[in-house]
């Protein structure tokens, strides 16, 4: 399948009053046609700031791109000027946000908010983008739609309103779409049902999607591809099949590790320890190297490069050299491993459905 | 909706009724009496004649009575030191230049700090907005009388663009205006450049970012009405400060306005003048009030709906 969009050595720096912090520090991925990629990583790993650098909504002038390229239709998106990632701003690339309670504008009814960037991109007339956001209504599930496009956001449950965000996102046939979080603000039935929706349409129009959370359970539900990132970079890439059984990165050890599982009747959840690093100087070596119970005397020298493991699996740390100790995830992560695999077993998993 | 309007009527009508009361008691206890200046010429039995002729010489409560019998009939009086003309009559000769000079200060001052404030949210952390912050302190903390005269001595003394004092024309209530509406002005831009700073940081402006919307749009679409709302808070403190204000503006630039008459009835204890123009001060306010509440339904929808509720 071809690339869609294609992300090299990205860096995205914010300069605060105590220096510079070096939010994101060389991230390399692609987003193939029709795939749904998930970025999972703890709090301040720099997933939000690289979804927002693909849509160039870092802020200015305090966040800057120094460095990368973000390949996207024959154009390189960190060297637009704004006018010019307006035209692809909510056309090519659109986005759901993580919390639906704040991301409606509270003076503005719905039918507004979604003619919007149809009448911006589309140059539809007003009518037309009305009978086309009752479609888009319709489409995301929420009923009478003709009555509630006159609603203002606030006449609307949670849940709803994410449907609206949704809808907005879709109005103009994006080919890549970027969920921050699209459900951790949800309670759980309903990011059940938001995740349905999302797989539903993703089916029907073949978008991309950019998926990123810390839920590893959503992963496994909406995920083809997982990229898994630390302190700025990612750590570990590849099938939700790799990452979840056969993972590689201490780091991806410690998430299952900490993943709480029903048929497991462990006492306590296991937490990796330490913090991470501070980003506005970050550790020489490998950024994990801290946290890191099996540390060798390389990982606090030297980066580990990206190894391959298969032709899909790719993770950065020196137990993949050849000359490393075999070391074994910890006991309670091999249960995870072996948990998954009895519960779906591996072929099905990979079907996503 | 008409309801509510009705409802808040009634409750203004209270009001009015408690602050007459209060009013008239406190009034009351001012030394002196409307006659200080001529009492030398009188003798004890011309005097006790006025005295009795206003109803001067009544027990406190009948007195108080009497009044309000004839305020609920519209009557508030004669005047004692305009040669018993009604208070009516000499408060509609008064009101306009003030009204006038009011409402050009409060309109002209809130826009301009609206714009002021918005441009320093815009460009927060620039020159722009270090200039107007500071315009903006000093516009709080130094008192309208000070720029007054310092108005009148550039613009009308040393560089004679404007007049200095009168009322006779629009040019006579620049100098005024300007004096009046700093305050306003400079609340304004505090207010807007923090309520602005808040909405820009919110989540839907991102989402409108990210629907490819151009900045300017942002601005003036999404952006601008939702930090309206906090601003329209201070509009009724702010008038209120405004009607203080016109009390000695009016004295500065000798503006034929009610002020500058209200200060004179309390100097003379001209009773049924002093309670007309605090009556009419206090309508005002009340009035301001509601009208802040009715915009805050036009402009927040959440508003709307609860208070149209039946």
């Amino acid at each position: 399948m071809e690339n869609i969009l294609e992300v090299k050595d990205l860096h995205v720096t914010f300069d605060t009053y105590g220096g510079t912090v070096q939010a994101v520090r060389g991230v390399n991925f692609n987003l193939k046609k029709g795939e749904t990629l998930a970025i999972v990583g703890e709090s301040g790993s720099g997933k939000s700031v690289t979804t927002k650098a693909l849509m160039g909504l870092i802020p200015k002038p305090a966040g800057k791109i120094p460095k990368g390229e973000i390949l996207f239709g024959g154009k390189d998106l960190a060297k637009l000027n704004d006018k010019q990632m307006q035209q692809i701003r909510g056309r090519d690339i659109s986005m759901i946000f993580q919390d639906p309670m704040t991301s409606l504008n509270p003076t503005m009814k719905i039918s507004k908010q979604i003619m919007e960037g149809l009448i911006q991109h589309q140059k539809l007339s007003k009518k037309e983008a009305r009978t086309r956001a009752i479609e888009l209504l319709r489409l995301v599930g929420i009923p009478e739609p003709e009555e509630r496009i006159n609603q203002y956001p606030h006449q609307f449950s949670g849940g709803m309103r994410q449907r609206v965000v949704i809808a907005i996102a879709l109005a103009c046939n994006p080919q890549i779409l970027l969920a921050d979080e699209p459900t951790t603000a949800l309670d759980v039935t309903i990011q059940a049902q938001i995740l349905e929706l999302m797989k539903d349409i993703q089916e029907k129009t073949q978008t991309s999607i950019v998926f990123i959370t810390h839920d590893l359970g959503v992963v496994a539900n909406v995920a083809d591809r997982v990229a898994v990132m630390y302190a700025g970079k990612i750590v570990e890439i590849g099938t939700v099949d790799d990452i979840f059984y056969n993972p590689k990165h201490p780091y991806t050890w410690g998430l299952l590790g900490s993943m709480p599982t029903l048929d497991n009747d462990e006492d306590q959840l296991v937490a990796i320890p330490g913090t991470p690093p501070d980003l506005m100087h970050p550790p020489k070596g490998d950024a994990f190297a801290p946290r890191n119970p099996n540390v060798m005397k390389i990982d606090l020298e030297k980066e580990p490069p990206m190894f391959q493991v298969s032709d899909t699996h790719y993770a950065a740390t020196w137990l993949l050299h050849e000359n490393a100790p075999k070391i074994e995830p910890p006991a309670a992560v091999k249960r995870r491993m072996q948990g998954f695999a009895s519960d779906h077993g591996p072929t099905e998993e990979g079907e996503k459905r | 909706m008409a309801k509510y309007i009705a409802q808040r009527i009634i409750y203004m009508i209270i009001t009015l009724f408690i602050i007459a009361t209060a009013t008239f008691f406190l009034m009351k206890l001012l030394p002196g009496s409307p006659f200080n200046q001529v009492a030398a010429k009188l003798s004890d039995a011309q005097m006790e004649i006025l005295l009795d002729r206003y109803g001067l010489n009544d027990p406190v409560p009948v007195q108080y009575l009497k009044y309000i019998g004839g305020l609920i009939q519209g009557d508030l009086g004669v005047s004692f030191q305009y040669n018993n003309r009604a208070v009516t009559d000499l408060i509609m000769t008064r009101i306009g230049p003030s009204a006038h000079l009011g409402a050009q200060a409060m309109v002209i001052g809130s826009i301009l700090g609206v714009i002021l404030g918005m441009v320093a949210a815009i460009r927060h952390n620039s020159w722009v907005d270090y200039t107007s912050n500071v315009l903006a302190v000093i516009g709080i903390s130094i008192p309208s009388f000070v720029f007054a005269g310092l108005l009148q001595y550039y613009f009308a003394v040393q560089w004679r663009i404007f007049p200095p004092s009168f009322w006779d024309g629009p040019e006579y209530t620049v100098l005024p205006t300007i004096a009046l509406m700093i305050f306003p002005m400079a609340i304004c831009a505090r207010f807007m450049r923090t309520e602005m700073m808040e909405v820009l940081g919110s989540d839907y402006i991102e989402l409108a970012r990210a629907k490819g919307v151009s900045n300017n749009k942002i601005m003036f679409k999404h952006a601008l009405r939702n930090a309206l709302i906090p601003v329209i808070t201070v509009i009724g403190p702010m008038t209120l400060s405004l009607m203080t204000g016109t009390l000695v503006i009016e004295q500065i630039f000798a503006v034929p306005g009610l002020g500058e008459q209200f200060v004179r009835s309390i100097s003379v204890n001209d009773y049924p003048m002093i309670m007309g123009t605090t009556l009419l001060f206090s309508i005002l306010f009340i009035g301001v009030i509601l009208i802040v509440d009715l915009l805050y339904g036009i402009i927040d929808p959440r508003i709307r709906l609860t208070g149209g509720k039946k």
